[in-house]
């Protein structure tokens, strides 16, 4: 194995969840509010902004890409999205220690 | 006395040519008559054009042939029905390994071993590296094949030396096979090899998630290189969004500016998870005799660097050596054209390398 292989999640929670949750290869486990995920979309198109996104939103499907990403198709229609998991992982866990973790590092 | 079973034993070791499965397993086996020592077979072939009937005849003959007490066998070909293929590609998209009727290489589980041969700059040599390390891996004993994802600059058929058209079941693409390497290639597909494929992205994306997807490489295989285009655009960015669990080994010649490119293709894999598996080195020197020295043409020492770095094994360093271009020329990787060449060792060194990296698991 070379180094620096990302984290990749080992259980990957169900759309139909309240919050979605991802257990970590490193052993972290990260929730994440659907309309969290929603706004901070990385895709191209949202990325300068996605309007007014209603707190009702859900994802209706969730699958990988490759080996590196989550994509989710939204209620809204949106899915174009590709969630890399170092993204997941290191920006968008809500467990409030990736602020510490990030001054640290 | 001939038996039902002693017949059906015998045509169980009988493969279909193209699918690579037994004849009794894919229910092509209509009906077996026995009348002492005169056996009647009847079997389907799954399209009526099958470019391979005589060999499936030939085989059948043979095998029922070799029972004790059987003096004479009649062969009676029939095609399947819509129904009957249907069925059958059920089967051969399914079986156990793949539940949801899709090929196994979707599912981060699967066995094969997926390998994309990937450099950054173009001319050093991937293709070349592709079919010597598949014909290396099959000299071993291994299923393997090979997508040629170099769909604007496909060369995989000429260097194979394999044409023709791949045979189709339905939805569903045989790949042809060349010194016991299946292949799939744009270039099989098009009226002939020297038209061009001149196409923007979507159509390229299409063309690499069916060559994955739609193609029955066949359950037993082990390995499988993608022969990738040079950089790191679209066909490399859907091999990395399509495939869950594949591997990148990486192409470059000593020369600092290949050496510097195929940097940036790895720093793609790291983006994208995929692990990169070693480095291959080619057309690090050239020897004008056997016993003249050698000379480094493209300077030295740039694959080792580059190895160096990513912290994965250099696996060879190939010689730049006629023979290798004169059996591209001729359809015959050097591996096989002259196995004694230093370039075929240093290629069997490779693959050996790659073997032991990545071994696959036993099959029952």
């Amino acid at each position: 194995m070379s180094p620096k292989r990302m984290p990749t999640p080992v259980e990957i929670g169900s759309v139909t969840d309240k919050t979605l949750t991802l257990v970590w290869s490193d052993g972290h486990r990260s929730t994440y509010s659907w309309p969290s995920l929603r706004i901070h979309c990385p895709c191209a198109r949202c990325k300068d902004g996605v309007g007014q996104i209603p707190p009702t939103i859900r994802a209706m499907s969730m699958g990988r890409v490759g080996a590196y990403a989550l994509r989710f198709v939204w209620s809204d229609g949106h899915d174009t999205g590709i969630y890399p998991f170092p993204l997941l992982r290191f920006e968008l866990c809500e467990c409030g220690e990736h602020g510490r973790e990030r001054e640290i590092s | 006395m001939v038996t039902r079973d002693q017949v059906l034993d015998a045509l169980r070791d009988v493969e279909d040519p193209e699918l690579h499965k037994s004849i009794v397993e894919l229910d092509m086996v209509r009906d077996i008559g026995i009348q002492d020592g005169r056996i009647k077979v009847d079997a389907l072939l799954t399209i009526s054009g099958c470019p391979l009937r005589e060999t499936i005849v030939e085989s059948i003959r043979t095998k029922v042939g070799a029972i004790p007490g059987v003096h004479e066998v009649e062969v009676n070909l029939g095609v399947m029905s819509q129904d009957q293929r249907q069925a059958l590609i059920g089967k051969l998209h399914g079986g156990q390994a793949s539940p949801r009727g899709r090929s196994s290489f979707l599912t981060p589980e699967t066995p094969t071993r997926i390998i994309a041969v990937a450099s950054g700059k173009g001319g050093v040599g991937k293709s070349t590296v592709t079919v010597n390390i598949a014909a290396a891996i099959a000299q071993r004993g291994h299923k393997v094949g090979i997508i040629d994802a170099d769909v604007y600059g496909f060369s995989i058929p000429k260097m194979l030396g394999v044409h023709g058209r791949p045979t189709l079941i339905d939805q569903m693409i045989i790949p042809l096979e060349a010194h016991g390497i299946r292949v799939i290639s744009i270039g099989f597909l098009l009226p002939d090899e020297d038209q061009a494929v001149i196409w923007r992205g979507p159509m390229l994306h299409k063309t690499l998630t069916t060559f994955i997807g739609e193609v029955h490489w066949g359950e037993d295989l082990e390995y499988l290189l993608l022969d990738l285009p040079p950089g790191t655009g679209d066909v490399s960015l859907t091999i990395a969004q399509t495939l869950p669990q594949s591997y990148m080994l990486l192409v470059t010649t000593p020369q600092e500016a290949a050496a510097q490119v195929a940097r940036r293709a790895a720093k793609m894999a790291e983006k994208v998870n995929m692990e990169v598996i070693g480095v291959i080195e080619n057309m690090s020197y050239y020897r004008p005799a056997p016993d003249a020295s050698a000379v480094y043409i493209f300077g030295q020492g740039g694959g080792a660097a580059l190895a160096k770095e990513l912290e994965v094994p250099l696996l060879a360093q190939i010689p730049l050596d006629t023979p290798i271009r004169e059996g591209s020329d001729q359809g015959i990787p050097v591996v096989l054209s002259a196995p004694d060449s230093p370039a075929a060792k240093a290629f069997r060194q490779a693959a050996d390398l790659l073997l032991a990296a990545l071994p696959v698991p036993a099959r029952g």
